[in-house]
């Protein structure tokens, strides 16, 4: 009865904030003649979005958006890319026999684990690109394949050039075959494991894999004739911007350096604590068993220390997605930087802060999905 | 796969100076190598770092405004009152930290083991990045006021640790003497504004509480009179700086490393209720309280902190009151309590899992009721337990207060603005700013997630 009624109390306690606070904002809005819905999401921004020439200042706010949640990702995934092979390799180093090499990446990780995130990419953004020793677009550094024409490296302090792809006439029909090769590959590698489990012959999945996908890849690009080309990366007549091939500028390359090594110092304290926390008696049965040192490595000593690595290292890759909203100090167009501009010329503060952090919540959900896979297949496993 | 491996085999200690060389640097043919390429390498790299450190380097960017890194936008005039409160924080650290020696020496007593107190040369290579950071900041100043608070705030730290040797029956005195000090420290500054009475009146009645044995009713009214003399003479206090305002700066008004400490300092202190009763709300058996919390504490964890202050800057005036504001600063201090109770919560989550339910399972043989269970047997072991992790936890924020950068408030790195806003260094220099921001971050976070670590091993947490 007493908890029933504490319950009651502590939801309408709950209700009667929510209500008190919606009431305080409906008044202040109507105070102010500002609307409370989302039909600004449809109407043009009004401003243009650097290194985004295809963004016009009419496009409207839900483009954006979706600009900025592009950004995000775009940096998301690089520097979690980076920070996994910085991290893991740095880890490993740590717990190296060579003293030098255990010096260097103990300092690497008490150096970057404690300094803020965003001192450290305002220094990428600052030290190395904008007062750095880099020239600017217009006198950039161009290197040249040694004996043909082709530009492979444009390097200035704003904007850097590496190769890209094209598609030609097939890309599509490309793109298509290789992800047939791609569902075959994982077919004989579900095969492969089957034949393992029931003969124990070695299952060589990840040759099977790679070789499935390598085939179709070399098959399909004879067939269609060439369906897609290197893009050489090239500067516009004018020398303003790079044309051409896949362009970066240094907003995305301080903030993804700088998030990827900060994370990286992270991932390799816990990947060093995951290998110290698989027990002696394991290492010792595998020597025992007669295993070589790689052996038990990688069949006795990792496969465990992984299982106590991953979910935090994928708590680890989330924080890094919610740290590139500190892209915004470099003027990286990702979806923070953007709705605080959006925000500055005069779209709805309260209804736009709303769509970014649904922005951060759907990114985060998907994260914690993956987690949640994970952790249900590593206990599988377990048990 | 002949024998078993070779590097498993015990290696006889190296004693000769050959012999440990060849074991660091080339212990097999492999680690040889790498130390033959590394070495030239990290000669190279040092070399650059010496050439930037001592010829290239334009630290002048850095040692002329040292004052506004320190202080920020301070008022000059008004300098004494930063000296004064570092001379009182150094005091409560001292009595704070004399307390607790002394509690660990009584526990030690009691269970019969040696104690041994922290000898100096100890404390001092526990803390050696701050102290080379304070040091730093001294050898780069051409002024005699901080070499002689530095002086005072050793002599005050000293005079701090002789509460090591108080009696046992004053331990209670000295934890709430370290906690006036501390609000002092924070009063001195900000003078009249704010209500720090408030709270230092609520310690001044939870000491004389404590101090009473309070069994008796003749014992209970002395108590009571003794509040009541507390109360007036806060008063009096209160009325006294009516009379005679001394008038400081609130904290709207704060900036540079200064703002960047109290800011963590007071987000942190006001997560920690907010988060106490999250956690138990969470594992609460009642099931609206308990959706209720994990939805605001998952809500939290999945946005970034500059969202929330986002919120705090540009929507936290829309859902208050029509006509009430918030300075910036008190916004985001709101922002930064909103976001670090989600984890707050967390942490604390974790310390109430980690105890076993045999303890409380105890607590109901023994017929207690379930509030006397947590209040004296789950929640003094579990808060016990995270004390490393909430240590860890406020590293984590004082890294985070940078972001207060983004919204144009001047803490440590904003204080880069306000110097390379000045003719000399609009273009020069901001690498060199950006090391000793950097640096300053590090000699505090290092120093203290190496406390934390010291803590976790000394509460054995995560022993396995």
């Amino acid at each position: 009865m007493l908890r029933g009624l504490g319950q009651v109390a502590a939801v309408f306690a709950v209700l009667g904030l929510f209500w008190w606070l919606g009431s305080n904002l409906t008044a202040n809005l109507a105070r102010q003649n500002l609307g409370t819905d989302f039909g600004f999401m449809t109407r043009p921004t009004q401003f243009t979005i650097p290194y985004h020439s295809e963004f016009l200042p009419r496009s409207p706010v839900w483009e954006m958006v979706l600009v900025g949640v592009k950004n995000t990702f775009l940096a998301g995934l690089v520097g979690v890319v980076l920070a996994t092979v910085v991290g893991l390799l740095v880890g490993v180093w740590r717990l190296s026999q060579n003293w030098l090499l255990a010096r260097m990446a103990t300092l690497f990780v008490e150096t970057f684990r404690n300094i803020p995130p965003l001192v450290i990419i305002i220094f990428f953004g600052a030290a190395i690109f904008t007062f750095g020793p880099l020239p600017i677009l217009r006198e950039a550094v161009e290197l040249q394949l040694p004996w043909t024409s082709d530009t492979f490296l444009i390097l200035s302090n704003d904007q850097w050039g590496i190769p890209g792809f094209k598609g030609r006439s097939g890309v599509a029909a490309y793109l298509g075959i290789l992800g047939t090769g791609l569902v075959v590959g994982a077919i004989l590698w579900i095969w492969r494991t089957r034949v393992n489990e029931r003969t124990g012959a070695p299952h060589h999945r990840v040759a099977w894999l790679f070789g499935a996908v390598l085939v179709t890849a070399v098959v399909g690009y004879l067939a269609l004739g060439e369906p897609v080309a290197i893009d050489w990366p090239a500067l516009t007549e004018n020398r303003r911007r790079i044309a051409s091939g896949f362009s970066m500028n240094f907003g995305f390359m301080a903030l993804t350096v700088a998030l990827g090594l900060y994370t990286a110092s992270h991932i390799a304290e816990i990947f060093r604590g995951s290998i110290l926390a698989v027990p002696k008696g394991q290492t010792e049965a595998a020597s025992a068993l007669a295993l070589s040192g790689f052996q038990r490595y990688r069949f006795v000593v990792l496969p465990q220390a992984l299982r106590i690595a991953l979910p935090p290292i994928i708590n680890q890759y989330l924080n890094l997605v919610k740290n590139t909203s500190l892209g915004i100090a470099v003027a990286y167009a990702e979806i923070t930087a953007l709705t605080q501009t959006s925000i500055g010329n005069g779209r709805p503060a309260v209804q736009s802060i709303i769509v970014l952090m649904g922005v951060y919540l759907s990114f985060s959900l998907v994260i914690s999905v993956i987690l949640n896979v994970v952790n249900r297949r590593l206990q599988l496993a377990v048990r | 796969m002949t024998t078993p491996t070779k590097t498993e085999a015990p290696r006889p200690p190296a004693t000769t100076l050959s012999g440990r060389l060849k074991s660091r640097f080339f212990p097999n043919p492999w680690s040889g190598a790498v130390s033959i390429i590394l070495t030239p390498l990290l000669i190279y790299l040092g070399y650059r770092t010496l050439l930037f450190v001592f010829v290239n380097a334009r630290w002048d960017a850095v040692s002329r405004n040292l004052t506004l890194f320190m202080q920020g936008t301070y008022p000059r005039d008004q300098q004494w009152r930063l000296v004064v409160q570092v001379l009182l924080l150094a005091l409560a650290l001292g009595v704070g930290t004399g307390t607790g020696s002394a509690a660990a020496r009584d526990r030690a007593e009691e269970a019969g083991l040696a104690y041994s107190p922290p000898s100096v040369l100890g404390t001092l290579r526990r803390f050696w990045s701050l102290i080379a950071f304070v040091l730093i900041l001294l050898f780069m100043t051409g002024t005699p006021v901080p070499w002689i608070t530095a002086a005072g705030v050793v002599v005050a730290g000293l005079l701090g640790w002789q509460a090591f040797r108080l009696p046992r029956r004053l331990r209670m005195a000295g934890w709430l003497v370290t906690l006036l000090l501390l609000f002092a420290g924070f009063q001195v500054v900000s003078g009249t504004v704010g209500a720090a009475w408030v709270p230092m009146g609520v310690i001044a009645a939870v000491a004389l509480w404590k101090t009473t044995p309070e069994k008796r009713f003749a014992l209970r009214m002395t108590l009571l009179l003794k509040v009541g003399l507390a109360v007036g003479a806060l008063a009096s206090v209160r009325a006294l700086y009516l009379a005679f305002p001394l008038v400081g700066v609130g904290w709207d008004n704060w900036s540079g490393f200064h703002l960047t400490l109290w800011w963590s300092a007071i987000v942190i202190v006001l997560s920690f209720p907010f988060g106490l009763l999250l956690a138990l709300a969470r594992r609460s058996s009642l099931p609206a309280l308990r959706y209720l919390s994990t939805s605001y504490i998952e809500l939290i964890r999945g946005v970034p902190l500059i969202t929330l202050l986002f919120m705090g800057q540009f929507m936290l005036g829309f859902l208050l009151p029509v006509g009430s504001s918030l300075s910036r600063i008190s916004r985001s201090i709101a922002a930064g309590t909103m976001f670090t109770s989600a984890y707050v919560a967390e942490i604390v989550r974790g310390g109430l899992q980690s105890l076993p339910a045999g303890q409380t399972e105890a607590g109901q043989a023994l017929g207690m009721g379930s509030t006397a269970i947590m209040r004296k047997i789950v929640l003094p072991q579990a808060l016990r337990a995270v004390i490393p992790a909430m240590v860890g936890q406020f590293i984590s924020l004082f890294k985070d207060s940078s972001l207060l950068f983004i919204l144009n408030l001047v803490e440590f790195l904003g204080v880069r603005g306000l110097v390379h806003a000045q003719a000399d260094f609009r273009v020069v220099g901001h690498a060199e700013t950006l090391v000793f921001v950097a640096l300053g971050y590090w000699a505090f976070a290092f120093a203290m997630s190496r406390e934390s670590q010291r803590l976790e091993r000394r509460l054995g947490v995560g022993v396995r």
